[in-house]
């Protein structure tokens, strides 16, 4: 019976090949290769340089506020709030991919989140009015290119304050303190760092969260995955192009929440201090950045904000304890 | 042929019957058979290769009609049809929350064109010619279902208010652009350049054709004069029936020919060349479209895209751009009033475009999607949308000038084949007839 089967097998295919080679090429048909796109400028990380081991200075130390902040508009003359408030508007770079923090709704294409309100209520400070604030969307590697070259007053967007950055740019006090985990989908069966050695891991280009991930000690080593922006990785999630997305729990939380099947892994790799960054030797509008924060934290504008957008991710929190040096 | 040549010289045989040949050719009857044998075989060949010839014509008159003509059309179509499709749901995504119903309407039209026009373009081919996954064809079989697919994925999370929504319309315009489109784009030049070739072979100068005519012609009036030295008769009727029906035979194809070359030519002018500016000029308009929409999703880092705009509507409205070459090139009325309708449109677009940036740098977004993708009779929507028209009007126009003079050179040839295929055949009969008459007195 098996060697009839296998006579039938060789006949037809014998027939198929002749039928092939007489119609011309039909048997020389490529298969076409199946599978998602992917998004704009993603690629594997090949080779980075060993960042964030950088502890020549103490980051999270800001230049200490010279009081609480004066009344709106009411700045001296020369200083960078004056110039800001005679230009007319704050312009802020955000993100527009991060749940919670900085979002653009599709139901009605404004962009909200924690990150944006801080940025209002710097403007409030500076104006008397929070809606006097221009919106600039920025990837992660754009945030430090537009503040060298003035498109930005300031950027409010879950920027980690580490001592590399710092040579390029300014931070305000820390204003939220995340941790980096890792989200993976739920029935995977990954654990951590340890059981994802050797698989593609998604964050985007240009954070502190893609240097951490391909510096991990395990063998063999994460291969790091790209892309612009933080949703982006979840697609690549979805379309099973990479096997984890690692960040800032902040971030995760908010792609966790756009998908149900997938969760995020305990355990931190690392704690990351966010600040509001502004381009370097603006000392003066350091400290009055500063002393808006040290007035939201005491008038419990921080926890008002941080309860209606981020408790409901990551449930209550605390402030983060400024660290200033003069 | 005497017994001893044939016994003592058995291999020079050849010669031996070439040499008969030769005594043969002296005699009057000899000339007279070379002459008829002659004659009829130059005139059978001649027709034979004639009709070839003016089959050949009529073929690439035909793939014109009802191939490369439809082909390039098809390209044009599923080009148009994915671009607008892409600026349509990019500006969907920017209006926020559910899409109006007429930008959804659209989108799906315009997938449904460019699929069907792909249809067209795939059934024209050989299963063989699809093989290769990475020809435009293959490309645009396979990835345009994805396209679509991460389309509605984008919508579905829209609609639920993730963000992750404008990921997946990221994921799918970067595919647009990166893929489909350049197959698109691909395609169209060879299509386009499919016409061109078939038009090179529709008006092909005729030289075959003369120069076989002119030879039977040759023979013939050499075997007339021939005959009237040596039987004193002024007329052969056969051979100037022959004569007659070979001159017929040149004329025919002189006259179809160069009235074929004419319409083709004009073809070309009035349809195929003015079609491909004024194609490229709608796709510009589109390219332009799109880029404008994508510089503000991308909010505040569209920088690439804007600059790109700019150089795209260069292209289209610049001094040398495709709106001047086709005003240039313009030869009826018609188009050249769309073309001067398109390029006011394209001002006021560009206008409107300067206020959109405007609006946008100085921090007033919402103002700047407004004037982009609200249905305003002042908005740039509705200035592209009538460049598009307009354009969409001329190469109407053009289409059917170019589908008009083929048409016509198609039927300058009609009965062209069986013509010169009968005259053939009448001149060789009547060579043989007048020949033979001739013949006969020797016998």
């Amino acid at each position: 019976m098996r060697w009839r089967l296998a006579a039938v097998a060789v006949t037809l295919a014998l027939t198929a090949a002749a039928c092939g080679t007489t119609t011309g090429a039909v048997t020389d048909r490529q298969e076409p290769t199946g599978g998602a796109p992917s998004p704009a400028g993603a690629k594997e990380v090949t080779e980075l340089p060993a960042a964030n081991r950088d502890d020549s200075c103490d980051p999270t130390a800001s230049l200490r506020p010279a009081g609480p902040p004066p009344a709106p508009r009411a700045f001296p003359g020369g200083s960078t709030m004056a110039a800001i408030v005679a230009r007319g508007k704050l312009v802020v770079g955000v993100d527009q991919n991060t749940l919670q923090f900085g979002f653009r709704d599709p139901r009605t294409g404004n962009i909200n989140g924690f990150d944006v309100d801080m940025a209002r209520e710097i403007a409030a400070a500076l104006f008397g009015d929070r809606n006097a604030i221009q919106l600039r969307v920025l990837t992660s590697s754009q945030r430090i290119p537009a503040l060298k070259a003035g498109d930005v007053d300031i950027v409010v967007q879950t920027m980690t304050i580490n001592c590399e950055r710092l040579k390029d740019v300014d931070f305000s006090s820390v204003y939220y303190l995340a941790d980096q985990q890792i989200l993976v989908r739920a029935d995977s069966g990954y654990t951590g760092v340890d059981s994802l050695a050797g698989k593609k891991v998604c964050a985007s280009e240009g954070s502190t969260s893609l240097a951490k991930i391909v510096n991990q000690d395990v063998e063999p080593k994460l291969i790091g995955m790209q892309v612009a922006g933080w949703t982006d990785c979840l697609v690549m999630l979805q379309q099973n192009q990479v096997d984890a997305v690692s960040t800032d729990n902040t971030i995760l939380a908010g792609l966790a929440a756009q998908d149900p099947t997938t969760k995020v892994l305990p355990g931190s790799l690392g704690q990351e201090p966010y600040g509001m960054a502004m381009p370097k030797g603006q000392d003066d509008f350091v400290r009055f950045v500063n002393s808006v924060l040290e007035r939201m934290r005491g008038d419990g504008t921080w926890t008002r904000l941080y309860d209606q957008w981020v408790a409901g991710l990551l449930g209550a929190g605390t402030q983060p304890v400024p660290r200033y040096r003069d | 042929m005497t017994a001893s040549t044939l016994l003592s010289l058995p291999r020079q045989e050849p010669p031996g019957r070439v040499g008969e040949l030769r005594s043969l050719a002296r005699t009057t009857p000899g000339v007279l058979i070379f002459c008829m044998v002659g004659a009829v075989l130059v005139s059978v060949l001649a027709g034979v290769f004639t009709a070839v010839n003016v089959q050949s014509r009529a073929a690439a008159l035909d793939s014109l009609a009802n191939r490369s003509g439809e082909l390039s059309v098809a390209a044009q179509d599923i080009y148009r049809g994915l671009s607008d499709a892409d600026a349509t749901a990019n500006g969907a995504f920017l209006s926020g929350g559910r899409e109006p119903a007429n930008v959804r309407a659209r989108y799906e039209s315009d997938i449904a064109k460019a699929e069907s026009a792909l249809a067209v373009a795939v059934a024209a081919r050989e299963p063989a010619d699809l093989a290769d996954p990475s020809s435009p064809l293959g490309v645009l079989s396979a990835k345009l279902s994805v396209y679509t697919g991460l389309v509605e994925t984008a919508r579905a999370n829209n609609l639920q208010g993730l963000p992750v929504g404008a990921a997946y319309q990221r994921e799918a315009s970067n595919l647009m652009r990166t893929e489909l489109l350049p197959a698109a784009q691909d395609l169209y030049t060879t299509e386009t350049a499919g016409v061109a070739e078939d038009q090179d072979d529709a008006a092909a100068l005729p030289i075959v054709e003369v120069l076989l005519a002119l030879a039977t012609l040759v023979v013939l009036v050499y075997a007339q004069r021939f005959l009237r030295r040596r039987t004193r008769r002024r007329l052969n009727v056969g051979l100037a029936i022959a004569t007659v029906a070979a001159i017929a035979s040149l004329l025919w194809v002189v006259v179809a020919t160069i009235g074929v070359m004419a319409n083709v030519n004009a073809s070309r002018e009035n349809g195929s060349t003015q079609t491909d500016v004024l194609a490229q000029a709608r796709i510009a308009a589109l390219a332009a479209r799109g880029d404008e929409t994508l510089t503000l999703v991308a909010r505040g880092s569209g920088g690439a895209f804007e600059e790109r705009y700019e150089k795209t509507q260069q292209e289209l409205a610049g001094g040398d751009g495709l709106l001047a070459e086709a005003r240039g090139l313009a030869s009826a009325p018609d188009v050249v009033d769309a073309v001067a309708t398109a390029t006011e449109a394209q001002r006021s677009w560009q206008q409107v475009h300067t206020a959109i940036r405007t609006a946008d740098d100085s921090g007033d977004y919402p103002q700047a999607v407004t004037l982009t993708i609200g249905t305003d009779p002042n908005g740039a929507a509705t200035h592209f949308d009538k460049v598009d028209e307009q354009l969409a009007r001329a190469i109407e126009h053009t289409q059917s000038a170019f589908s008009d003079e083929v048409s016509q050179a198609d039927s300058a040839l009609t009965g062209t084949v069986i013509g010169v295929i009968l005259l053939a055949l009448v001149t060789a009969g009547g060579a043989v007839f007048g020949i033979w008459q001739r013949l006969k007195e020797y016998r």
